[in-house]
């Protein structure tokens, strides 16, 4: 398993891109060919604001039903302008490939009336090598 | 002997007249690939009043404001609301309310008020407005009291 690990986190890198600023999530599309029964990919969500936010990364389907995927970390607290990187690992569930949507989800002003979400979603496409 | 060699030398500077030194170039080139990016910056949560018949609370009546949000992106991406999910209501409110999240946008692209996702495929800058109406139907009515409600935009 340890293997496993291993290998997804040298794919999840050879796909990171120059994280950029004041960018809610990049990259926001991505194709990865995997040896394993998992996929990696590591997208960098940014804050925007001149404050700090709450941040949450969700995994989901096409037909946006969540996905048992790893995230590391899956909350965290993101300071102004600021960008971080997120490691998500997929399984293939016994599929040859896979669809999903990972996504950026913030709420920057809560407690009032009308609060309204950001979510941006990367839509990433994984292929299973034999 | 002399006079004969300034003429070969002046001979020879003529055929080497009009030949460009010859340089040397190379082409730098550089790539740049840019995939599809979305950045939503909400600028102001909305506000929803009750209407007069107490069968309508919306951003869209009188004293309401619809939520900002500021929308960049290189095109190629799609823009949508989710249905809303997440509502406080007072515990005086037992009926049942239909929530409708719409949005427009003005600026680089043109969206006219709607609940569908659109494909936005051009970059550009724009500013979109999310509304939120809540409507009772029959003889139910919003009670008094605080409500809420997330709306979700979504870039993708």
């Amino acid at each position: 398993m340890t293997h496993v690990r291993t290998l997804a986190t040298a794919m999840a890198v050879a796909l990171m891109p120059i994280a950029a600023g004041a960018q809610s999530m990049s990259p926001m599309r991505g194709e990865i060919n995997s040896f394993t029964d998992v996929f990696a990919v590591r997208v960098f969500p940014a804050n925007p604001y001149d404050q700090k936010i709450r941040v949450e990364i969700h995994v989901y389907d096409q037909d946006f039903q969540p996905v048992d995927a790893r995230i590391s970390p899956s909350v965290f607290q993101l300071g102004s302008q600021a960008s971080r990187s997120v490691l998500v690992v997929v399984p293939f569930g016994g599929a040859v490939e896979r669809k999903v949507r990972i996504c950026t989800e913030s709420i920057p002003f809560p407690n009032q009336q009308t609060q309204i979400k950001a979510q941006i979603c990367g839509k990433f496409f994984g292929h299973r090598k034999s | 002997m002399k006079s004969f060699g300034t003429a070969i030398g002046a001979t020879l500077l003529v055929a080497c007249m009009g030949q460009a030194a010859s340089a040397t170039t190379q082409n730098v080139i550089f790539n740049g690939t840019i995939s599809p990016t979305c950045t939503l910056v909400i600028a102001t949560n909305g506000t929803m009043t009750v209407s007069p018949d107490l069968q309508s609370l919306s951003s869209h009546n009188s004293g309401g404001s619809a939520g900002t949000v500021t929308l960049t992106t290189t095109g190629g991406v799609s823009l949508s609301v989710d249905p809303v999910t997440t509502t406080t209501v007072p515990s005086a409110d037992t009926t049942s309310t239909t929530w409708t999240p719409t949005y427009s946008a003005a600026g680089a692209h043109s969206i006219v008020e709607t609940g569908s996702a659109t494909a936005i495929t051009t970059p550009g800058a724009d500013l979109v407005s999310v509304n939120l109406a809540g409507t009772k139907s029959g003889s139910n009515r919003f009670s008094n009291g605080n409500y809420q409600a997330t709306v979700t935009l979504r870039c993708e």
